[in-house]
């Protein structure tokens, strides 16, 4: 009996030494684009205030890694050693979507998924001087323009292709698609009347209220950002899509590490500095955690699937 | 909008702001001057401390380093022949043949007083005009970019060299070189073999670094005769205030230089070297002596340099309006002003008028600063460095453009790949072939093509979409007389010189 006691104390004293040691040097955040980048801007940020809700001193550093449209970076998360002391940036559906459409050397399982922590839902836009008023009236010119009406987005297999491929599917019309190198490029191709509508993230589109007219919002319900504008949904068309930027380690943390680690983030999705600061760089802050985050994962990396078996891109 | 504008002036004005501005530019001219090192880098390692920065600190340093950066690329342009950013590759046509003329102090001389009258143009224009320009570049969709590309082009007929065909086959290889990388397109690979660094192309810097800067390094390596005092000893003689009065005669050269720098600057991903090779043509066209240029004219300098530098303020009317981060500089410029709040887009100059406005104002206190730090103190000081002992300089420079090769993406892939153009780059100079093709096919070819294919895409496959509005029509006229111009004249030269015969 004592003898259990003892040990269940010395057990507990190891355990709560080890946990209490996490981390004990600085923590690697691999970003998977350039620094100044949205994606940058927000690890920056989360790791400014997961510092202080990690405690004891702890530091973390960023670490950039651009290339291949994020993958270079998701790719050495997924190698790291799972100890806690590599976490990485992930982009949902494009980080998963790219196993798909090109070879990747990782895939759902190879992570263990900490917090989402912006969702940016994605939007179906039209420039302030275009005729079309409605979604409706934007669709019914895509029926009536054999030739397809010209679509603007940011790169194909991300989530701006995917909100045109499933607005076609629902709404069984035909778009030519126009692939910008990136955002940006494709709303200045909208808005100086190159393109006839566009899809972007709805963060894409705040600041540009005088210019832009954004038709429907692909979520499931109207975003605190723009109460007035309809969701496709209320409008008959079931489509939801968007971008998620989260955050993941390798697969098979250490237990005691991954609870504190996701105590930490669940802490965060509190914090009301840490959401004042990401709402004013323009993101929306939607913070899930754990197995609801690994399940979000697996339904965009099934939507995505779905979408390359049935409209391959290349 | 113009009382924003004076508004925002005091907060510039305060000490740590202006204090800013000045570190900025010297640490521009510094990163500019060595091969390697970019203006992006040194704004890339800045964003980490912005966040506890004061904005308009952070953002007075980035104007800083920009309009530096840009004028400190042609340093080693001038001195060694190795452009510091791709930039100063058409600073160097000219610039190095004065160096080896024993003129280099001067062909700096005229390269800061040119950058910085471009900086202070381009920033002028940024304070003033920003909105309506803002609506040019709207007017620039694919197929208006195609023809200006196109138009760039026409300008490598003039950097060929002595043998045309060899000139193609450098033009044509950098072409090449640009279709590496995903086709955003399609979205399929093109000769990347497997390689995800392969897949977003490959970056200028790597091929500029490879081909320009590695052979000359590892060439100084082998020259054993120390100290080449004849030279550097002449490098400056008098002070850049006394040699300013001589330069005026360059007056239409600035203003040309400077229109075509804001023009481009405002097209978005367009880029300062596009401006130099662009107004180096254009002046050149204008001589009167266009057989000298190339040889050590000191116009060629005065020129490229106006209008790399025109293109900085300009290129950020896109950026702050549109949000377009035209040069990959603009781009980690916007994740600075991100940091602090600060979205991109016509809401920002409503909502954040002090900060929008000083930042433009320290656009134009950096380039004033130009003159006196970059004529009086960098210049001389890095002038000093061609004292050094040959291989001494020549080790330096090799271990600063490995370290700045790596750190583009910190990764040794780059740095690889960099040390194969040198093997390519030492080949092609051995054989003259010329490089300056190479670098303006990577750089015009992706861009034509890319829009040429949207373009065609938008149009359904219809080529008439490429003439089909007013600004293609007006900028196909002008290639048009820009080809044929020289046929023209000349024919009517002919027929002037019938009569006389006659």
């Amino acid at each position: 009996m004592l003898k259990r006691t003892v040990t269940a104390i010395l057990f507990s004293v190891l355990s709560t030494s080890a946990m209490a040691d996490y981390p004990d040097k600085p923590i690697e955040i691999i970003v998977g684009y350039s620094a100044g980048g949205g994606t940058d801007v927000l690890a920056r940020t989360l790791a400014k205030h997961l510092q202080q809700e990690l405690g004891d001193d702890a530091s973390i550093v960023i670490k950039n890694q651009p290339g291949a449209g994020g993958q270079i970076g998701f790719t050495s998360v997924a190698a790291a050693k799972p100890d806690g002391y590599t976490l990485g940036t992930f982009n949902l559906p494009a980080a998963l979507a790219l196993t798909y459409d090109r070879h990747a050397a990782y895939n759902t399982e190879s992570f263990d998924y900490l917090a989402n922590v912006v969702h940016d839902p994605n939007t179906i836009v039209v420039s302030q001087d275009s005729p079309y008023k409605t979604l409706d009236e934007l669709l019914q010119a895509a029926r009536e323009n054999s030739s397809g009406l010209s679509v603007g987005l940011s790169s194909l297999g991300g989530n701006d292709h995917f909100s045109a491929l499933l607005m076609e599917d629902a709404a069984d019309v035909h778009f030519n698609l126009i692939p910008f190198e990136g955002a940006s490029m494709a709303r200045t191709a909208l808005l100086g009347g190159h393109v006839a509508a566009g899809t972007m993230a709805l963060s894409q589109t705040i600041g540009f209220e005088d210019e832009l007219r954004v038709l429907a919002v692909l979520d499931d319900k109207r975003s605190s950002l723009a109460r007035n504008i309809p969701t496709a949904k209320e409008q008959g068309y079931d489509v939801e899509m968007g971008s998620y930027r989260g955050f993941v380690a390798p697969a098979d943390l250490p237990t005691d590490i991954k609870s504190k680690l996701m105590t930490a983030f669940s802490r965060l999705s509190e914090n009301p500095d840490f959401r004042q600061e990401l709402a004013k760089q323009g993101n929306l802050p939607d913070i899930t955690t754990g197995d609801e985050y690994q399940q979000l994962a697996t339904e965009q990396s099934d939507i995505a699937k779905a979408l390359w078996e049935s409209h391959a891109w290349k | 909008m113009y009382e924003n504008l004076i508004n925002a002036l005091p907060a510039v004005l305060s000490l740590g702001n202006l204090l800013a501005v000045v570190i900025g530019v010297i640490a521009g001219i510094c990163v500019g001057a060595l091969p390697g090192l970019s203006a992006t880098m040194a704004i890339s390692v800045l964003i980490p401390f912005t966040f506890g920065m004061d904005p308009l600190v952070a953002l007075g340093m980035m104007a800083g380093i920009y309009n530096g950066a840009m004028y400190g690329g042609s340093i080693p342009a001038v001195l060694l022949r190795i452009p510091g950013t791709p930039a100063a590759v058409a600073t160097s046509f000219d610039g190095y043949p004065m160096a080896q003329q024993g003129r280099g102090g001067y062909a700096l001389q005229v390269a800061v007083v040119s950058s910085s009258l471009g900086g202070i143009a381009s920033a002028l224009v940024l304070m003033l005009l920003a909105p309506p320009l803002a609506k040019v570049t709207l007017l620039f969709g694919p197929s208006e970019i195609f023809w200006v590309a196109v138009f760039g082009m026409s300008a490598i007929v003039f950097l060929l060299g002595g043998d045309v065909i060899k000139g193609l086959i450098s033009a044509a290889f950098g072409v090449f070189i640009s279709l590496i990388g995903i086709d955003t397109i399609t979205g399929y690979d093109r000769y990347t073999f497997g390689h995800l660094e392969l897949l977003d192309g490959i970056n200028i810097v790597v091929l500029l670094v490879g081909l320009y800067a590695l052979p000359p390094a590892v060439a100084l390596l082998e020259e054993v005769r120390d100290l080449d005092t004849a030279n550097t000893g002449r490098l400056n003689t008098t002070s850049i205030w006394q040699a300013i009065p001589g330069m005026l005669k360059y007056w239409k050269t600035w203003i040309r230089s400077s229109v075509i720098g804001v023009f481009v600057g405002i097209l978005p991903g367009a880029g300062g070297s596009m401006a130099a090779f662009l107004s180096y043509n254009e002046a050149r066209r204008a001589s009167k002596n266009p057989q000298d240029w190339g040889k050590g004219e000191p116009e060629g300098v005065a020129a490229s340099e106006t209008s790399n530098n025109a293109d900085t303020a300009a290129a950020l009317i896109p950026a702050l309006t549109l949000g377009i981060p035209g040069t990959a500089v603009a781009a980690v410029m916007l994740g600075g002003l991100l940091i602090h709040g600060l979205q991109p887009g016509p809401m920002l100059f409503r909502d954040n008028p002090d900060i929008v406005f000083g930042f433009m104002w320290q656009f134009l206190f950096a380039a004033i600063l130009l003159i006196a730090l970059g004529g009086a103190l960098a210049t001389n000081s890095f002038a000093q460095v061609l004292r050094l002992p040959r291989p001494l300089l020549g080790a330096i420079i090799l271990a600063l453009i490995f370290i700045g090769v790596y750190s583009i993406n910190g990764r040794m892939f780059d740095v690889y790949l960099m040390m194969g153009f040198g093997l390519i780059g030492y080949f092609m100079d051995k054989l003259k072939f010329p490089l300056p093709p190479v670098v303006l096919g990577l750089i015009l070819g992706g861009f034509a093509e890319q829009n040429l294919r949207l373009a065609l895409r938008i149009g359904g496959g219809d080529w008439s979409i490429l003439a089909s509005s007013v600004a293609s029509k007006i900028i196909i006229a002008m290639i048009l007389i820009v080809v044929f111009m020289p046929l023209i004249s000349r024919g009517i030269r002919r027929l002037k010189a019938r009569p006389d015969a006659g």
